[in-house]
């Protein structure tokens, strides 16, 4: 059995990686992948710690983020496509109306 | 005798002296709101309500003087215990209750002619019975505070009928004065109210806390009372005092009187000669226990008139405006009567019936003179200059016989009414002078001084007007008055040059006002007991003459006040009559004297140039700006500070994803590194 | 069934919301005139069949503690008494009058009439809350109408005007927020109860073991929030700019009634707190009171708008409510104290009519010539005679001319603060002629002297101004008169404040 350490060590990697990528990256695509592994690496968390205390309730509550995070995913790819159409660019760092 | 008059005299007017206060009141509404369609457009119901105050006043008379129903005080609870409105009907207030009604009726006939017409006749008879109505109310008040009242509503319409025409700036602002010139006396008169309601509520007085009677009770366990570290009467008496300068004008504060003349003559003749600038007087006169009693007050009292008579009487010489020259008369026969009044510490009770019967012969002749110049003002469109009349008797034999018996009243020409009342005047102040070491000897020296002045100044007024050629187109052809004017001067004239004969020498009017504060008073209650002015006059440390025990005086005191009157006229008669003195080597600008003069001694320069133009204006422009640019100043720096830090922080804000997302990731990083430090979980 | 206050409370929220639904100036005006003249009806109903309940000395008491929120202590608890009832009634009269004042309004007339409506709501809300949040929640709500009575229908600063406004009172009422959330958790740890009643807090706040610290903020913190309303000067700033631009309805309800609030805050909640307080707070509070006397002549000689003139005299007419509260409270005898106490409640409601007069002649001014600086105008006597005589009987009342309503207040005040307050009365009384002063040099400039022709042709005052005006005179004319009916009942009132220990009397200058 592959001990609890190195999932989480996974996981951590995965996370870092994510944040890592939402501080640096500008392209909007590139953003939403790295906020997905973001939640993916809490997910994983989340499986590692059931299997490790023997309740399933983590398993369902990581199907049950996979689940938002599809939606999530959908609402957000939608509102790049509509910021492509509009602006035909989907470079976040251009995208700072709402600054002061 | 007739049933009729039998029923009158069993009517007791006392009971109804509230209605000589109402009625002019309600004819000042009817006047004011349907008067403009009535008779003649306006006047009826003034002059009907005056003469209805007029009967009632003359009942009371009747009552007190012939009948001797006693003196009767009556009062209704105000708006706090112990504060009331009430009504005195003693020897004091009917003087001037008779003098007022009677006057004011003959001032109000006159107006039906002098104002006959001016279109907005309904307004100036609904403000003189306004004036009339609160001058009854000032002259019955039993206490301060309902004085007061009054005293502020005489000066209220008097503001407004200085005013009358108001779209000339020059009246408007003589309006102004003259209410602000009051307004420096009667605040501190309003003050000296409250200290006398403060120290008589410490005595555990609880009803009628400031009427006079109650006061006068109370005299001796206030005399012990000490405010800011002088005597409280001191105090009060001396702030009494400032609001009688001011209204009656004394010096300082009597800048407003010759400004005042811009008003109507009627006006003139009733609220700044006869009635209302003798309230002062009055004030005094009906405190009179309060100022014995109080150390020093009555010595302040006698110099304060003393000066003015002289000083105004000075000012009187160099005048040319006919009305001005009356009204600084005015200013200096004030001073007679507050001398006297101070005169009182040593003759006592009888000051108070001097300076009464000087008022009143006052009234009578100073408003005759005051409606003669009215007539000349009538009869030349409006001529005030004396330099340019001349001659007038011819024109206006009316009018000039009766200024005449009016200016030899005035000068105390023997046996008219300023004879008997203001020669005894100057000798009473004389026994007052030998009882007070050599400074007492100076207001009776103003006083005698006053005299040569007033001589001159008054036949250089009427043989300027009267005689000689005429100097003008206007005076060439005056036209006389008509009757309703004319009636009054004559009925006028002679009560100013009878009004002594008729009273014995004014000895009856003397003993009928000498019982006013040591006889009982009656009241709904009970009896106010008569005061014995002698104890009073020992808590002031002033000693009085026993009654009947005058000292002696040398005839050459006596008459002196006559040869000076006569020198005075002879002045006068040589300089004006037919011009046989040459006066235009004095008269001219380089004399200082004359520059003196006529710049009233710089008093109007210092109050309107110096002390409300440059200093007040000075301060308020510097106070605006205190407002403007330091506190609200704070309050916009404030502001601004609020804003600027916004505007400094916001650009925290730039806009850009990644910067928020690192925020957050380095926050939620730096949480979790702060609990653990903290030993959380 | 309910009581009166609820009764008018209710009629004027319905009156607002019909109004709001009107879409021209006849409706609103008439549903607004309508339901605040049923309102005035109730309040003069309520002033004829006053009678107090000797126990918590209040009448047309409705509710109880505690009885809306009761898990933390708030309740509907409303009631009046002598100096309540009358607030009432001056807010119904001026702002029933101040509707058919506004007669021919014609810009978003259905908003402008409800806003006037919810005004005099929220007005009656303060001056009959006996629980604290009800009263917090109405003295913040007051805010609101006026804010945009005075932010769109306002003259060329209106923004600047109209947030300064709000945010300057509402600074102030935050603090005295404060010191209400002190005084309800205090009260709370001492004795277990934590109730917003207003009646229960102040009768116990006097015995709580509380540090001087914490009694000092309170005191001074509720004391704050108070005299920023009145204002006082130097927190008076707000003031004259609000008023300059507020359309004028607005002005007479802001210096007529909604300044009231401030003293109304001293009467209802400082005083039973003040054994409580340092001695430093009453000098404190006659201060700012004299200070404020003294100012505002000075800094109304300076002004060149009518409107701003009049404003700075309310600074000063406040300021005597100021100097009475503070010398009744100090030790002297009874009768005077309760006579410059009375004397206070009655500066109140007098000046609330004065210048409501005042303020209506500054509109009629302004609505007939197009300009108020003073300089400007000149002679309207001879356009407008009646309306002279309604603006010359204004100004003296204000100047305290003896027979109208402000001379009463102010000779009480006087009469009754000199033993304990000598100098302050002294001061406050050489002030007077400067007060005349500014007060006849407005009127000579304006109505008297010759027509000023570039006016052009002016028209006579309308009806409905001429009607409210007059309405208005001859009130505070028979209250100088015949000040009893309120003045006794605020008799009543001060004399149950002043002996029953409610007020304990702290050192002052014998005499």
């Amino acid at each position: 059995m592959i001990p609890l350490t190195y999932y989480l060590l996974l996981a951590g990697a995965l996370f870092t990686i994510g944040a890592y990528g939402i501080m640096t990256l500008s392209n909007g695509i590139r953003l939403l992948m790295c906020i997905e592994l973001m939640l993916n690496s809490a997910n994983m968390n989340l499986i590692a710690f059931s299997t490790h205390i023997n309740d399933a309730s983590g398993q369902v509550f990581a199907l049950f983020s996979i689940a938002l995070a599809a939606a999530e995913a959908a609402v957000g790819f939608a509102i790049i496509l509509m910021i492509y159409r509009w602006r035909a660019e989907i470079d976040i760092e251009n995208m700072n109306l709402l600054r002061w | 005798m007739d049933p009729t008059l039998t029923a009158i005299t069993t009517i007791d007017f006392r009971m109804y002296a509230h209605w000589i206060v109402l009625l002019p009141m309600i004819g000042f509404l009817l006047e004011l709101l349907i008067g403009q369609y009535t008779w003649r457009k306006g006047g009826m119901f003034a002059n009907l309500s005056i003469f209805g105050s007029m009967v009632i006043s003359y009942g009371c008379l009747y009552n007190v003087y012939v009948q001797h129903l006693g003196f009767w005080e009556y009062s209704w609870d105000w708006f706090y215990p112990g504060i009331v409105a009430g009504f005195t009907v003693d020897p004091l207030s009917l003087a001037m209750l008779c003098m007022v009604s009677f006057i004011s009726f003959l001032i109000h006939i006159y107006a039906i002619g002098y104002m006959g017409h001016d279109c907005a006749k309904h307004v100036y008879f609904a403000e003189t019975a306004l004036f009339t109505g609160s001058m009854f109310g000032l002259v019955l008040a039993n206490n301060l505070l309902q004085l007061f009242i009054f005293w502020e509503m005489v000066g209220l319409c008097s503001y407004l009928l200085i005013g009358f025409w108001w779209h000339k700036p020059e009246a408007a602002a003589a309006g102004k004065k003259a209410w602000m010139s009051c307004a420096v006396g009667d605040c501190l008169f309003l003050l000296g109210i409250a200290i006398m309601y403060t120290i008589m509520a410490k005595h555990g007085v609880t009803t009628e806390v400031i009427s006079f009677n109650q006061i006068f009770q109370h005299l001796e366990v206030l005399s012990s009372s000490v405010v800011f570290g002088i005597p409280a009467l001191t105090i009060i008496c001396i702030l009494f005092m400032c609001g009688v300068l001011g209204k009656s004008a004394g010096f300082p504060l009597h800048v407003w009187i010759p400004d005042a003349m811009e008003g109507p003559t009627t006006v003139s003749a009733l609220i700044h000669a006869a009635t209302m600038v003798t309230a002062g007087v009055y004030l005094i006169a009906r405190a009179f226990p309060i100022f014995l009693a109080a150390p020093h007050a009555l010595a302040v009292v006698g110099f304060f008139g003393a000066f003015t008579a002289l000083y105004a009487s000075t000012l009187g010489l160099v005048v040319n405006d006919l009305k001005r020259i009356f009204a600084y008369s005015t200013i200096s026969q004030l001073g007679y009567m507050i001398t006297i009044l101070g005169c009182g510490a040593v003759i006592g009770v009888a000051a108070v019936a001097l300076a009464l019967f000087h008022l009143v012969a006052h009234a009578f002749f100073k408003a005759l003179l005051f409606l003669t110049s009215g007539s000349v003002l009538h009869g030349t469109s409006n001529t005030r200059d004396i330099k340019e009349m001349g001659g007038l008797l011819k024109g206006m034999p009316w009018t000039g016989w009766t200024m005449l018996a009016g200016a030899l009243a005035l000068i105390a020409f023997p046996f008219t009414a300023g004879y008997y009342s203001k020669d005894r005047i100057i000798e009473e102040a004389y026994v007052y002078a030998t009882g007070h070491g050599s400074l007492g000897y100076l207001p009776w020296l103003f006083l005698v001084l006053g005299v040569i002045l007033t001589a001159t100044y008054t036949f250089r007024a009427w043989y300027l007007a009267m005689t000689g050629e005429p100097r003008s187109y206007l005076a060439v052809h005056p036209h006389e008055c008509d009757w309703w004017m004319r009636t009054p001067l004559v009925i006028l004239a002679i009560f100013a040059l009878g009004l002594g004969l008729f009273t014995k020498g004014g000895t009856l009017f003397w003993h009928f006002l000498e019982e006013t504060f040591v006889t009982a008073t009656n009241t709904v209650s009970g009896i106010y007991p008569g005061i014995d002015l002698h104890e009073i006059a020992t808590l002031g440390g002033n000693h009085l003459l026993e009654h009947g025990h005058a000292a002696e005086i040398s005839p050459a005191v006596i008459y002196l006040p006559f040869f000076l009157m006569v020198a005075g006229l002879a002045i006068a008669t040589g300089a004006y009559y037919r011009n046989r003195v040459d006066m235009s080597k004095y008269i001219k600008k380089e004399n200082p004297l004359y520059q003196l003069l006529w710049n009233k001694y710089y008093m109007d320069y210092l109050f309107k140039d110096i002390l409300a133009e440059k200093i007040i204006m000075t301060v308020f422009t510097f106070w605006d700006v205190l407002d403007r640019y330091v506190i609200d100043g704070v309050v916009n720096l404030m502001s601004w500070i609020t804003i600027s830090t916004g505007q400094v922080s916001r650009k925290i804000q730039t806009g850009v994803v990644q910067n928020y997302a690192t925020a957050v990731i380095f926050g939620v990083s730096l949480l979790v590194i702060l609990v653990k430090l903290l030993g959380g979980v | 069934m309910i009581g009166p206050i609820s009764a008018i409370m209710l009629t004027l929220v319905v009156g607002a919301i019909i109004t709001l639904l009107t879409n021209s100036t006849a409706q609103a005006r008439a549903v607004a005139i309508v339901s605040s003249f049923i309102a005035l009806a109730i309040s003069i109903w309520m002033f004829l069949t006053y009678e107090l309940n000797p126990v918590t000395h209040l009448a047309f008491e409705e509710g109880s503690a505690n009885n809306w929120i009761s898990s933390i202590g708030i309740g509907y608890h409303v009631g009046v008494d002598g100096i309540g009832l009358p607030m009432v009634l001056l807010a119904t009269i001026v702002c029933a009058l101040g509707t058919v004042y506004s007669w021919s309004e014609s810009k978003r007339p259905n908003q402008f009439f409800a806003l006037v409506l919810l005004m005099d709501l929220t007005l009656i809300g303060v001056f009959v809350s006996l629980d604290f949040f009800m009263f917090y929640v109405f003295w913040e709500l007051t805010l609101l109408p006026m804010f945009f009575l005075i932010g769109v229908w306002g003259g060329p600063r209106k923004d600047y005007s109209a947030i300064k406004f709000l945010i300057y009172t509402h600074i102030a009422s935050v603090i005295m927020m404060l010191g209400i959330f002190a005084m309800y958790y205090y009260n709370g740890i001492n004795t277990g109860v934590y109730t917003f009643d207003m009646m229960t807090l102040l009768h116990s706040y006097p015995t709580l073991p509380i540090s001087s610290f914490w009694k000092n903020f309170i005191f001074g913190a509720l004391m704050f929030g108070f005299i920023v309303k009145m204002p006082s000067v130097p927190f008076h700033t707000w003031l004259p700019d609000a008023h300059v631009e507020a359309p004028t309805v607005g002005s007479i309800i802001l210096a007529g009634v909604l300044l009231k609030m401030g003293g109304y805050g001293l009467f209802r909640v400082l005083l039973p707190m003040i054994p409580n307080a340092s001695p430093y707070f009453i000098y404190a509070l006659a201060l700012f009171g004299l200070v404020s006397i003294i100012y505002s002549p000075f800094a109304a000689l300076a002004q060149k708008d009518i409107k701003k003139l009049v404003a700075f005299s309310s600074i000063g007419h406040m300021g005597f409510i100021s100097l009475g509260v503070a010398a009744s409270v100090a030790a002297g005898l009874e009768g005077p104290r309760i006579l410059a106490h009375t004397g206070a409640m009655f500066q109140m409601f007098s000046h609330g009519i004065i210048t409501a007069v005042l303020f209506g002649s500054c509109g009629v001014i302004e609505h007939h010539t197009h300009t108020r600086i003073i300089d400007d105008l000149g002679g309207l006597t001879k356009k407008m005679p009646k309306f002279a005589i309604l603006m010359v009987a204004g100004f003296f009342a204000s100047l305290g001319l003896p027979l109208c309503s402000g001379f009463v207040a102010e000779f009480s005040i006087l009469g009754g603060s000199f033993q304990t307050l000598p100098i302050f009365v002294a001061l406050a009384a050489v002030t007077i002629p400067f007060t005349a002063g500014y007060h006849l040099w407005a009127v000579q400039r304006t109505l008297w002297g010759p027509y000023n022709e570039y006016l052009g042709d002016i028209k006579e005052i309308k009806w409905y101004e001429f009607a409210t005006l007059a309405i208005w005179t001859i009130l505070f004319i028979v209250l100088g008169i015949y000040p009893q009916p309120i003045f006794n009942m605020m008799q009543d009132t001060a004399t149950y404040f002043i002996t029953s220990g409610n007020i304990l009397p702290i050192g002052g200058i014998p005499i």
